[in-house]
Order: structure tokens, then sequence, then C-alpha cells
């Protein structure tokens, strides 16, 4: 229940055992692999990042490969993988997938390639198609494209801009001596441009070619041999080759949907490989032999020696872990460490911190389950929890953190919303009024906060100034273990004694207390006794909150401003009235859908109306509530909660482990 | 004048899902720009950012909340309740706090998530950071709902 004590470890063994050395702590997970420094010359260290790319590399294409196989064979990706985890691998698979590393990354390389081919070749398709479009306005052309004329006649084959038709373009040519010399043909015609076939004789030839100048005319661009059918027919053909050709890669690939485990695999294994090459990076050598340092739990360090030893011929130090660079582990039960990662997206506890989160714990699914307070919905969440927990056994261990944490929070709810009396908010109620005559209401166990706001309010106070005061508790242990006696009596002793004496005395107040609806009466001596601790902590504090410095007068100062921090204590005790507007919000927002629901009136197509109604609005009340309630949570421990005591900044504990995308490979089986 | 009573109440719970609910679509709506940003790079991150752009989304339902407790206050919402004229009054001054705090905390909430998408691009193993900052904001939309609702629930038991 607490921070994993570390323990700092040496390795010193033999060069030519380095490969079966560092799998064999790779398998086992429990060191985390510091980098040496290197400032001895008769050490040298290697540099592996060659191997190391290209590892990384094989691993890329591997995993394109499998992408791109997926595109291919329109497979969906699976969308609840994160929920069924990593496959094992046996022994015999991994050496049999081992052998046939190079044929598999041929295959990978291939699917590779072949995608590239696709994507080039569709782009010449579209080359090409582009060319066959603008070849379509000269199809009529029946002679080669660069046919100049005969002996006696001159041709001109081109463009002329916008639109003619033949009567109106001959009237052009008035001006030659006969019209009869000329023949003149529309290839064809469009809104932009005219292509148009000219013969004529070739002493006309100037005076014609003068005259199509004038209206713009171009000749036809990079003229060829062929005629422009036959173009068209070759380029149709090409097309249809290259299409081909996709269609046989694009089988190719599918072709190789059976070989997906092994890319996978082999993702894997190059993953592993350019890992382990980055570990070698970080240990320094001699000639014969190399020396590794780094942590490793105290409880799992005599396992790695003695199997360590038994196999090979090294030597094994380990010294107690100290200084601030010790990396932190957190180890709890069950019930605890489903709140760990909280802790761990603030921060790690930092030197001289304990490890809050069975405290944590506690409150979290407390506050989570006031929160969200409905029986129906923490019912709901509990039991979708439970069942992921049961049926996915092999979920990802950060996952299943997760959903364990939502199971504790989703039994916490329901507690709340048995004492509160919420079920689906007034569901029950109304489903027995609108369809069955008869008000049928299951009281709360304790009361409806609906009813009784301000007592919610109080209760929801109550509860922050415990949740404060077990912080500033925290706090008071911590100092007790360094043995800073002196503190716990100026900064946590008086601050107990100003805010617990100052609630005191104000709940003595009759006022405050009717206000509060409390069911108790402090009498006016109680009320004494909490003025006077209030006062004595805040003379403590003015006078011992400023000791760092040595100048009277700014001691005094810095007092007077340290108890300026008692409106933060306020604040935060405000901020706990959260509990109460979440847990309206979860409340009403079922109300208001239960409402809406039963305006059909009763009937069967009422019981439909509501029923559609139900369905979609509760589960949106649940998304919703779901959401508000765990950041609000976080929010409650990693503003007011650790403000109190904790500060963080310790390092987490990384061990040199398998780290696979796809596999778990847990056997001892050992390999270049 | 009691007449304009229930009038007066009718426009604080309009004014509050008013607010409260146009600040909202507005913050969702810029949040949700930014996560489709964030998708088209990287559409593993979906369901990461959606969370974000939900963020800004709750004064919206605040709105509401506060709304439909006026309205079954007065008697619009089932059963008959008269409502006088200082009633409605005070009807309305309830409903203030939720849509003015809940139009602009939704804004400015909106701004923190994006902020906070900006995290989740970048780094998605501080997710959790990412949320909190938006969460922040969001304090003080409670705060309003808590007096709105609080006032709402105690308005009839004033004797006037």
């Amino acid at each position: 229940m607490s921070i994993a004590s570390m323990q700092k470890i040496s390795i010193y063994a033999l060069r030519k055992d380095r490969k079966p050395i560092l799998e064999t702590m790779q398998r086992l997970g429990v060191v985390e692999i510091s980098d040496l420094d290197l400032n001895n010359e008769s050490f040298e260290k290697i540099d592996t990042e060659n191997s190391k790319q290209t590892f990384a590399k094989n691993a890329k294409v591997a995993n394109d490969a499998i992408e791109i196989i997926d595109m291919y064979t329109q497979r969906k990706k699976e969308s609840l993988l994160f929920l069924k985890g990593r496959k094992s691998i046996s022994k015999d698979n991994y050496y049999t997938f081992v052998n046939e590393t190079q044929e598999i990354m041929r295959v990978a390389y291939s699917v590779v390639n072949s995608s590239e081919d696709i994507f080039e070749e569709k782009s010449e398709i579209t080359r090409l198609t582009l060319k066959k479009e603008a070849l379509k306005s000269w199809v009529n052309l029946d002679i080669s494209e660069n046919f100049k004329g005969t002996k006696t006649t001159n041709a001109f084959i081109g463009t002329l801009p916008g639109e003619h038709t033949l009567d109106e373009l001959l009237k052009k040519f008035s001006n030659l001596s006969d019209v009869e010399n000329i023949i003149f043909e529309i290839i064809s015609s469009a809104s932009d441009q005219t292509c148009v076939f000219v013969l004529c004789k070739k002493e006309d030839s100037d005076v014609v070619e003068e005259t199509l100048k004038n209206m713009g005319f171009a000749f036809l661009a990079q003229p060829t041999k062929s005629i422009p059918k036959d173009k068209i027919d070759r380029i149709t053909e090409q097309v249809k080759e290259i299409e081909k050709k996709i269609k046989q890669k694009k089988e190719l690939i599918k072709s190789y949907v059976g070989i997906k485990n092994a890319l996978k695999f082999i993702v894997d294994y190059y993953s592993l490989r350019s890992q382990k090459y980055d570990i070698v990076s970080k240990l320094i050598h001699t000639k014969n032999v190399f020396m590794l340092t780094g942590y490793i739990k105290e409880k799992d360090s005599k396992k790695l020696e003695s199997i360590l030893t038994s196999k090979f011929d090294v030597a094994v130090e380990l010294l107690e872990a100290k200084g601030d660079d010790v990396p932190i582990s957190l180890e709890n039960n069950g019930f605890v460490s489903p709140v760990e990662p909280v802790l761990e997206s603030y921060s790690l506890p930092g030197k001289n911190e304990i490890d809050p989160s069975p405290i944590i714990a506690i409150f979290y699914y407390i506050l989570f389950g006031i929160m969200l307070s409905d029986a129906a919905y923490g019912a709901i969440t509990t039991i979708v929890c439970g069942l992921i927990l049961l049926k996915f056994k092999n979920i990802e261990s950060g996952f299943k953190k997760a959903v364990k944490m939502f199971l504790f929070c989703g039994i916490s709810t329901t507690f709340w919303g048995i004492m509160f009396g919420s079920y689906f908010g007034d569901a029950i109620e109304v489903i027995s009024e609108t369809f069955f005559g008869t008000k049928i209401v299951i009281p709360a166990l304790w009361f409806v906060p609906l009813n009784e706001p301000m007592r919610m309010l109080a209760f929801s106070f109550g509860i922050g100034i415990i949740h404060l005061f077990t912080g500033l508790f925290l706090k008071l242990y911590q100092l007790l273990k360094i043995k800073n006696y002196k503190d716990v009596v100026f900064d946590v002793i008086s601050w107990y004694l100003l805010v617990g004496g100052a609630i005191i005395y104000l709940l003595s107040i009759p006022t405050m207390s009717e206000l509060l609806t409390l069911n108790f009466k402090l009498s006016s001596s109680v009320g004494k006794i909490g003025a006077v601790c209030a006062l004595i902590g805040a003379a403590i504090i003015i006078f011992t909150a400023g000791r760092g410095s040595k100048n009277p007068f700014k001691r005094l100062l810095k007092g007077l401003y340290s108890l300026y921090g008692i409106t933060g204590y306020l604040s935060d005790i405000f901020s706990y009235s959260r509990l109460l507007a979440l847990g309206l919000a979860t409340g009403v927002i079922a109300q208001v859908f239960n409402k809406m629901g039963c305006m059909a009136g009763g009937g069967v197509l009422g019981a439909i109306v509501f029923t559609i109604v139900f369905l979609i609005g509760h589960t949106m009340n649940i998304g919703i509530n779901l959401l508000g309630a765990y950041v609000h949570t976080n929010r409650l421990h990693f503003v007011e909660f650790f403000s109190k005591f904790y500060e963080g900044g310790g390092r987490k504990f990384s061990p040199f482990f398998v780290n696979t995308k796809y596999y778990k490979i847990t056997e001892d089986v050992v390999d270049g | 004048m009691d007449k304009y009573g229930i009038v007066l109440a009718l426009f604080g719970a309009v004014i509050s899902v008013l607010l409260a609910g146009i600040g909202s679509a507005m913050g969702v709506g810029l949040c949700g720009e930014a996560a489709a940003g964030v998708v088209t790079e990287d559409p593993s991150k979906f369901g990461k950012v959606l969370l974000l752009q939900l963020l800004p989304g709750t004064q919206g339902i605040y709105g509401l909340l506060v709304a439909v407790l006026t309205l079954i206050q007065i008697g619009i919402l089932g059963g008959s309740a008269e409502v006088s004229f200082i009633q409605g009054l005070l009807y309305f001054a309830a409903c203030l706090p939720m849509g003015v705090v809940g139009y602009w905390s939704a804004l400015r909430q909106a701004r923190a998530s994006v902020a906070g998408i900006g995290i989740v691009a970048k780094r998605p193993d501080q997710m959790g950071k990412a949320m909190i900052f938006p969460a922040m904001v969001e304090t003080y939309a409670l705060l309003a709902l808590l007096t709105s609702v609080l006032a709402v629930l105690n308005i009839p038991k004033i004797s006037l």
C-alpha cells in the first residue's frame, strides 16, 4: 500500500552473454536501465543508431503493409480490440515466424511497393484520360495529324477560337480567286473552339494562311503521324492495360490477407529488437565485459539475481537506492490501484511524500457517487463495468484500471442513489402514475436533495471539511515522518485550530444552524471554545508563518498575509457545493426526460413514446453526468485536496520490458 | 398587475435557456472545429477530443434545468400555482445568474477546451490534465446553477 522500495542494481557480465542476458531482462520487465555516463577511457559505448533505425524501419514497413491489406480487403478495424487485448504467442509459432522473417519482410515490401505502384498507375490513368478528352474533338479527322498537303496543295490543321459555322467561315475567303479552290471542313465545333481542316492550292496558301491567322488560327500542337482516332483507340487500350495491372496488384495485395498475423508478429519482433538496441547503447563495455546499472523493485531483485546467476556468469550488485533520481512505482491492492492513474495524471509522489492513493480511493468513490447519485445509473455503470471485467480477461492493464475505477464508482453511486431515493430520477413514480394509475414512491433512505437543498448543501460542506482536514492530516503525517515537529505545530495544528474553531463558532450561531437545517445544536459555550481555538490558531499563524525571515517586522507582515489564506479555506469548502449542483443536475434532467416521456399519456402509444424518450434521454443523461462527475471529482482532488499536502514531482518507474502492439511474448524465447 | 407575474417568470426561464444554450452551442461549435482538425491528422484521437468538445455543453443543460424547475414552480408544467407580480419578478431575477454566467462561462470554457484539444493533439497521454483546465471554468457555471436553483426552489416559501 505504498511506494515500492527501490534498489540500485549493477550487473557485470561477459560480452558474449549480452544478448541472452538483455533478453531475459526484457522478458522479466523488472529493471529500469539507466544511461551510464562514460568518463573513463577504458570503457567504450556502442553506437547502435544504425541497427536501431533499420529495425524501426522494418517494423514501420510491416505496419504499413497491414494497413494497406486492411484497406484493400475493406476489413473494418476491430472496434473492441482494446477490450480483447493482445494474444499470446506460443513458443513454436514464435520460432516458425522468426525463421520466416526474410520471407515475411519480402511480402511486406511487395505489398508496400504494389500499393505505391497502384498509386502511380492511377495518376497515369488520369493523365491519359485527360489526353484522350483533348483528342476527342479531333476524332473525325481521318488523316494523319501532321499532313501538310500534297504536291499542289497545302493543308492547315488547327483550331479557331469560338464557335463557327461553315458558311460563316467560307465567307471570309471571298477575296480568294475561286472559292471552289478551297476545301474547308469543320472537324468539330464547341463554344470555346472550332477544329478545322483547310486544304487549298499552293498558290493560294499565303492568302489563306493570312486570313486564318487574322481569325486567330493556331496549328495543332505537337502533331504526330497517326490518325487521331487510332490514337484514341491506343490510349483506351493503354488504360485498359494499366487497369488490368492495377487489378492484378490489388489481387496480389488481397492474396496476402492470410499473412497478416505474420506481419503483426514482424511489427512486434522488430520493434522489440529496436528497443533492445536502444538499451545496448546505454551500456558500457570493455573488450570482454559489459556493465549496466539501473533500478529494480526490492521484491524483484532476488528473483532476477537468481535467474541471472543460474544461467550466466554474472556479478549482480544491489545497493540501496538514494537520491532524487529514484523512480517511483506505486503498489496498492485492487481497491486502491484503480485511482493510481488519477494521482499519476497529477504527479507522482516526490521526495519525502507518501503515496496518498488509499485515501484518494475512499474519497474518490464517495464523491463520485454523490455527484452522480442515481441508483439506476449506478447499477448500470456497475453492471457494464462488471461484464467487461468478466468477459474480457485479457484487457490491457491501464484500461482495466479505468474500468475497475468506474465499477467502484458505480457501486458508490448506487448506494447514494438509494440514500437519496433516485431511480432514473423519479421514473418509478411517473411510470406507476401514468400507466397504472397508482403512484408508487420508493422513499429515500435518507432524504431527497431536491426537496431539501439546504440540507444537502450543508452535507456537501461537511464532506468537504472532512476531505480537506484529511488532506491536512496527511501533511501532518508527512511532517512527523521526517520528524519536523516545529512545522507540525506551526503549519498544521494552527490551521486545524483556526478553521475548525471558526467552523464550530459559526455553527453555534442559531441563524447559521437554522439556515443549514442542522439537526443538532451547539450551545453558545461550545461556540466560545471554538472562537478561542480559532484565535489561538490565528495567533500562531501570525507569529510563526513568517519564520523564514529574520526581520521581525517583515515576519509579522508575512504572518498576516498567511492568515489571509483563510479565504482559501473558505473557497475550498464552498467548492464542494458542486456535489449538490451536479447531483441536482442528474436528478432534474432525469425528471425532465421522464416528464417529456409521459406527455403522450397512458395506453400503448403512450408506452411506446415513453420507452423511446426514456431510452434516448437517460442514455444521454448517464453519459454527460458520468463525464461531469469524473471531471469534477478529479478537480476536487487536484485543486482542493492536493493543495493541502501534496506537491508531487516523482519520476515514473519505466522498466525495460516487452513492449509490443499485437502479441504477448511471455514464453522464454531467445533469439537475435 | 398580478396577471403579469407568470409572464415575467416565463421570461426568466426563457432567458436562462436562451443565453446558456447559445453560449453552449457556440462553445461546442468552437471546440468541434478544433477537434475536427485533430481528427484529420489522427482519427484515433476521436474519442478523446469528443469528450473535450462536450465540456462546454453542460451550461446549456444547466440552463434547461433551471428553466424546467421554474416552469414546474409556476404551474406551466403540471399543477397550477398562483404567481403574483412580485413572485414573477423574483423568478425572473432567480433565472438571471444561470443565463448570464452560463453564456460567458461556456464561451470561456470553450477556449480552454480548445487549448486542451491542442494538448491532446500533441500529447494524448496528458488527457487528464487537458480536461481539468476547462473544468476549472465550469465551477462558476455550477455556482450560478446553484444560486438559480436554490432561489427558484425557495421562492414559493416566501410569503409576500
